[in-house]
């Protein structure tokens, strides 16, 4: 990461908390869990009916691959840090993206874990304006950190809340 | 709680004298729309297997009146018992509605949060001279409130109530609140608007698909292809009407409530947007408009934009108007744009048709040309002590301001060939609705300072911001 003032996806003075590598795995297993159903079905129609079926599923071992590869490098970009008056959320490594969340005006907080999510002890903290724009999500933080930033922002947002 | 406790509870409720009925016309005309959309679905539908069931004409005729009287009478039963079941109140503080047969359903909605009341007059209700009243309170979709149907004094005299209490003026049990007096500001004249809807992509659109027509007639020497374009061109025909039907006779006026809208032909609707509430605006401009150097402005307003189907209905506050009358407008909905000693309409000219660094504005750098090379010059930003202003579009052109303290979240985004050429997008998250203000390509440093400026200012705006009750200001 370059420290150059100009840099807008890493702000002077800010230290990004990073998610929980355990996202990683989350992610990897809900990839396999998809496409080697396929692979499977692919490889058993090929040796009943004809061999050229074997191609699907070469390419759902590709696509896996690639995702499984793509995940690895997606999760580490995933950073968050809390400001004094506002919280960042930063993501993506080819199309990046950075949100600038200001405490006073989150409408709702959301905690959300999913089976294999739940299994791997990671959740998500999902932050509502009144916007549907505001696309801040953070993925990937284990149980008790994401119930204390919803506990957080909870307070911060009610001492600040402004109106519309 | 023991019944008895809940009865007593109950009736103390319904012996408040505060509690009010909606008119007892109601459930006929509920009961008629619902006829009348049955009569369309049977036509369009229906028609054609009817016919083809033989019968004689008097049996025909005889099941389908048969078949509408029914459903209109269980209709108006149903709507007469919900209406029954429904009753409203309006203190100094919320607006309570009761409904609902089988699921009872309450509603408290705080007059802190109202967004916009609008009056809406649909073509029947006028026969009878009944208007319903919508409330919106920016709770997402379903969040508005809808008393139908009022007589229409009823429905003026509930809306300047619920506005001045809204606005913090306190009034007594009984008392009839008077009309915030009001100034015209806009009127659209029937002429330029007929001539504007005429002149919108809509006409290209029918240009094309009559060259369409042309063509194919000419070399398949027979017109059965044109019937096959019935549907487009009736389709077509349908997005003018519903332009002119709800832009017609539209009118802007000025009160102490904010800012007042009434336009309509078959459906008219009055609305009033207190102030404060407009979280965005966006003036734009068609291609075809150039020459006559016509605008359009559309607003967003927490509320508005959450309800289905609303598109153009609510949210366009001047369908087409000269740029003399666009200042006059602005000066109402955003009466300091805080330029300080320019001229607020100087500023905003220069973001309608200005280029690179006209007006103060801070444009895009030249490495943009290659990602947008129509409308590069185009992009840029300008910051007042008030408000954001975004400019963009080469053949649509468009400007959106958003007070600082409107200003949602924001947002920086920058995609693999943007990162070669050291740009960066910024987008200012506002409430649902047709603006959604960025300003894209801009230099990375640029995009960093206005991230880091921007969040800044809107903080210290929202701090500075008047209460939400308006009238209580300067208390």
């Amino acid at each position: 990461m370059s420290t150059d003032a100009g840099e807008p996806f890493d702000p002077q003075g800010v230290t990004w908390q990073r998610v929980s590598p355990r996202l990683t795995t989350a992610r990897r297993t809900v990839l396999a869990a998809t496409h080697l159903p396929v692979v499977v079905v692919a490889v058993v129609l090929a040796a009943l009916l004809t061999w050229w079926i074997v191609l699907a599923a070469v390419v759902a071992l590709a696509l896996l691959a690639w995702q499984w590869w793509l995940v690895g490098r997606q999760v580490p970009a995933w950073g968050y840090a809390e400001r004094d008056d506002d919280l960042l959320v930063r993501h993506g490594l080819l199309f990046r993206s950075l949100v600038v969340v200001p405490y006073g005006r989150l409408q709702f907080v959301d905690v959300e874990a999913g089976p294999v999510d739940r299994r791997f002890g990671v959740a998500t903290v999902q932050l509502h304006t009144a916007s549907p724009g505001t696309d801040a999500a953070i993925p990937g933080l284990p149980p008790e950190e994401a119930a204390r930033l919803r506990d957080r922002l909870a307070a911060r947002g009610e001492a600040r809340l402004a109106g519309l | 709680m023991t019944s008895e406790a809940a009865d007593s509870e109950v009736q103390q409720v319904l012996a408040d004298p505060g509690w009010r009925r909606l008119h007892p016309v109601t459930p006929v005309l509920r009961a008629w729309k619902v006829v009348a959309v049955v009569l369309v679905v049977v036509a369009q539908q229906g028609l054609d297997n009817l016919l083809q069931a033989n019968l004689p004409g008097w049996i025909l005729l005889l099941g389908v009146l048969g078949g509408l009287v029914v459903v209109g009478i269980v209709t108006a039963v149903y709507s007469a018992i919900a209406w029954r079941r429904t009753r409203y109140r309006i203190d100094a503080d919320a607006v309570h509605i009761e409904q609902g047969v089988l699921w009872r359903r309450q509603r408290q909605a705080q007059l802190d949060r109202l967004q916009a009341v609008d009056l809406v007059r649909p073509l029947l209700g006028r026969l009878f001279g009944l208007a319903e009243l919508r409330l919106e309170v920016a709770g997402g979709a379903g969040s508005k409130i809808s008393l139908a149907y009022l007589k229409e004094e009823e429905a003026q005299r509930v809306r300047n109530a619920l506005l001045a209490a809204a606005a913090g003026v306190r009034f007594a049990e009984g008392e009839v609140v008077a009309e915030a007096p009001q100034r015209a500001v806009v009127e659209v004249p029937v002429p330029r608007l007929l001539l504007s809807t005429l002149l919108s992509g809509l006409t290209i659109a029918v240009l094309v698909v009559l060259a369409g027509c042309v063509v194919t007639v000419v070399l398949t020497r027979s017109v059965a292809p044109l019937a096959g374009m019935a549907p487009g061109v009736l389709g077509l025909a349908a997005g003018f009407w519903a332009r002119f039907n709800n832009a017609f006779g539209f009118t802007v006026a000025e009160s102490p409530d904010g800012l007042r809208l009434k336009h309509g032909l078959l459906e008219q609707r009055s609305q009033t947007v207190p102030p404060g509430r407009v979280q965005a605006l966006r003036i734009s401009q068609p291609l075809l408009w150039r020459r006559a150097d016509w605008w359009r402005v559309h607003v967003n307003v927490a509320g508005y934009g959450g309800e289905e189907g609303s598109g153009d209905d609510c949210t366009v506050v001047l369908p087409v108007g000269t740029r003399e009358e666009l200042a006059r407008l602005l000066l109402v909905v955003l009466p300091d744009l805080g330029t300080g000693t320019e001229s607020p309409l100087d500023v905003v000219g220069s973001g309608l048709t200005g280029t690179g660094t006209d007006g103060g504005f801070t444009a895009s750098p030249r490495a943009s040309r290659r990602l947008d090379p129509i409308a590069w010059r185009r992009h840029g930003f300008r910051i007042t002590d008030r408000a954001f202003l975004a400019r963009s579009g080469r053949v649509l052109r468009r400007l959106d301001v958003v007070p600082h303290e409107r200003t949602q979240s924001l947002a920086v985004e920058q995609g693999p060939l943007q990162r070669r050429l050291g740009l960066a997008s910024v987008a200012l998250h506002s409430t649902p609705g047709p603006v959604s203000p960025r300003v894209d390509h801009l230099d990375t440093a640029t995009a960093a300072a206005l991230l880091a400026e921007q969040s800044v200012r809107a903080r210290a705006a929202r701090a500075a911001a008047g209460p939400e009750r308006w009238m209580a200001r300067g208390d």
